[in-house]
């Protein structure tokens, strides 16, 4: 009996159990779906509204929708060259950062030879050392290089913060493909470049992909340094070009938040492409949130 | 080790190997790269600083040596004296209190895209959709939706649902502003935290779990026993990261506020560019700032240092 009435209490404990769980599990959704959600709508809807729903006559809801301040972005404004210049450093920040990182990691994880404890902590300590400790001093590079207010200085500037990144990263990967696989292509003959293009990297491709989207996202979102290093507007990335339109003609709000759906739609199509992933390597490297 | 049976080293190549390693040649050429960017980007800026906080230096001016007058300026000067301890009392409040927000707020979220339900995934990839957003973005958004006038979003809501009768100024208000960056940096900070709880989420066996239940213990005594002791070690490196890239957050609070009004929102970057770039473009008394705040990362880094290479070298 005694048994009987504690399973019985115990089936009624467990059945209310899942009920405060359903519910817990929606208000859950429910919070973090609108916390997501609303910003993101807020700045599409206004990009669609025209500018009397957005300042005279204030709706929650487009009235109706236009267009225009797409238009006006793309093909009345420098917006798209702005692209271009943060398209071609992204590009040339992450194929160099690719590039060194990969082969300093394979040297690190690899080979045998003194100084490479010193260079993996060195790497480490880089990464984590924050951008506004140095800007004031990098700009007093720059100038000595006659490098500021050029694309070619972002490119070099950017590589500061990527390659340590990169770098850290594939060494986390080179040291999880076995050394075995390695030592038998030796054996075998091959020399070590041959080794290592053909056993190895086949083998990190997933980790490439995962760092060059990293790279590629942190050198397309960057602004404190392109705030600070590029004044001709010939030269500006799309985050500094963003805030020059809007401080230079006081943009309306409606063509503002049309600048910035348009500036959200590469990260947001990199992200989508490789979410997958995205966790995986955020545990592996721990990257810049 | 198989190269050294296969080809014995010359005699001459004995010694240097003996000394830098098997491999040093092709080592160093190798790690070469990395070196020049790590001494040339961050080594050399890093001495610079240092150098250039002794000095009067200004934009497209010669530097000459001051001693420790910047140092002075800042920490008991008339111009920079009371706006230097504010900046160090707000960056502490801003970092803080975003930090703490953060880790509870990326709890909840890890712990409930954990759980089994019919769309898990489409919830994970909205839940951490913020973090691929460019902060400048969020930052014109919420400066947006802060918007102080009937066509901000949240003062229209407040208005429409009968809550508020004025209009609120979120960004303008010295009282109210640090607080609304606040929740613009949480908003964006959040999925960062979620992300890295959920992977250490999956790194709990689920054994774990199906022991405490069968010693009869209840959701939140699992959730204290074998939950929290099994993230220990990925809360403690998120915490770390998140509140040097907190502190160190420029993008939003210039989108935001520019560090005011009435520098109620001026952080330490923002206080670094405003001396040094925007305002007086005192490069030698920006870079004193920096050379101030040092011992706060340097902490940071260290520890931190410490937890990530534990693992892998």
């Amino acid at each position: 009996m005694a048994t009987l009435a504690r399973t019985s209490e115990r089936s009624r404990s467990l059945r209310s159990g899942r009920l405060v769980h359903r519910v817990v599990m929606v208000l859950a959704g429910l919070f973090f779906g609108l916390w997501t959600l609303v910003p993101l709508y807020w700045i599409i809807a206004t990009s669609l509204k025209n500018e009397i729903q957005v300042m005279r006559d204030p709706t929650l809801i487009p009235t109706a929708i236009t267009f225009h301040n797409y238009y006006s972005i793309l093909y009345e404004s420098k917006f798209l060259l702005y692209i271009k210049n943060s398209v071609e450093v992204a590009v040339v920040t992450t194929a160099l950062s690719m590039l060194f990182g990969s082969i300093a990691a394979y040297a690190i994880s690899r080979l045998r030879f003194r100084g490479r404890g010193v260079v993996a902590r060195a790497i480490v300590v880089s990464y984590l050392v924050p951008g506004s400790l140095l800007f004031i001093s990098l700009f007093e590079v720059l100038t000595e290089l006659h490098l500021t207010d050029r694309l070619s200085g972002l490119m070099v500037v950017y590589l500061s913060f990527t390659l340590p990144f990169c770098t850290w990263l594939m060494i986390g990967y080179f040291r999880s493909i076995p050394s075995e696989l390695e030592e038998a292509a030796l054996v075998d003959g091959c020399n070590r470049v041959r080794a290592l293009i053909h056993i190895i990297l086949p083998l990190t491709v997933p980790a490439l992909v995962v760092v060059t989207l990293f790279s590629f996202t942190q050198s397309w979102n960057e602004f404190l340094y392109a705030l600070v290093f590029i004044s001709s507007d010939s030269q500006k990335t799309f985050t500094v070009g963003l805030i020059g339109l809007i401080q230079g003609d006081t943009l309306p709000y409606s063509l503002m938040m049309a600048a910035a759906t348009l500036g959200l739609i590469p990260p947001m199509l990199v992200y989508v492409i490789s979410q997958r992933w995205v966790v995986s390597g955020l545990a592996a490297g721990s990257v810049k949130g | 080790m198989s190269t050294k049976t296969l080809m014995p080293p010359a005699p001459a190549q004995h010694f240097w190997r003996r000394a830098f390693g098997r491999d040093w040649q092709l080592g160093w050429v190798l790690v070469l790269p990395v070196v020049a960017v790590l001494v040339g980007l961050i080594a050399y800026p890093f001495f610079l600083s240092i150098y250039l906080s002794f000095t009067d230096k200004m934009v497209g001016q010669p530097a000459n040596f001051i001693g420790l007058q910047n140092y002075k300026d800042i920490l008991f000067g008339a111009e920079f004296g009371t706006l230097f301890w504010k900046s160090v009392v707000t960056t502490l409040i801003y970092t803080g209190t975003a930090v703490c927000t953060k880790v509870v707020i990326g709890m909840g979220m890890a712990l409930f895209l954990h759980e089994e339900f019919k769309g898990r995934n489409l919830m994970r990839a909205l839940c951490f959709l913020p973090w691929a957003i460019p902060s400048l973005i969020v930052g014109l958004s919420w400066q947006w939706i802060y918007n102080g006038t009937p066509a901000g979003m949240l003062n229209q809501i407040l208005i429409d649902l009968g809550l508020s009768d004025t209009l609120i100024q979120w960004l303008g208000d010295p009282h109210l502003a640090l607080w609304s960056v606040i929740f613009v940096t949480v908003w964006a900070g959040c999925p960062f935290y979620g992300m890295m709880l959920l992977a250490g989420l999956q790194s709990i066996p689920r054994e774990l779990y199906e022991a405490a239940s069968i010693d009869g213990a209840n959701v939140f005594q699992r959730y204290r026993h074998v939950t929290l002791p099994g993230l220990a070690t990925i809360i403690a490196i998120t915490v770390l990261l998140s509140t040097i890239w907190t502190a160190n957050g420029f993008n939003l609070i210039y989108i935001l506020t520019g560090g005011g009004p009435a520098n109620a929102t001026m952080t330490f970057p923002m206080l670094t560019y405003q001396v040094g770039i925007a305002g007086a473009q005192r490069l030698g008394t920006a870079s004193a700032i920096t050379i101030l705040f040092l011992p706060f990362f340097l902490v940071l880094i260290i520890l931190l240092t410490r937890h990530m290479l534990r693992e892998e070298i």
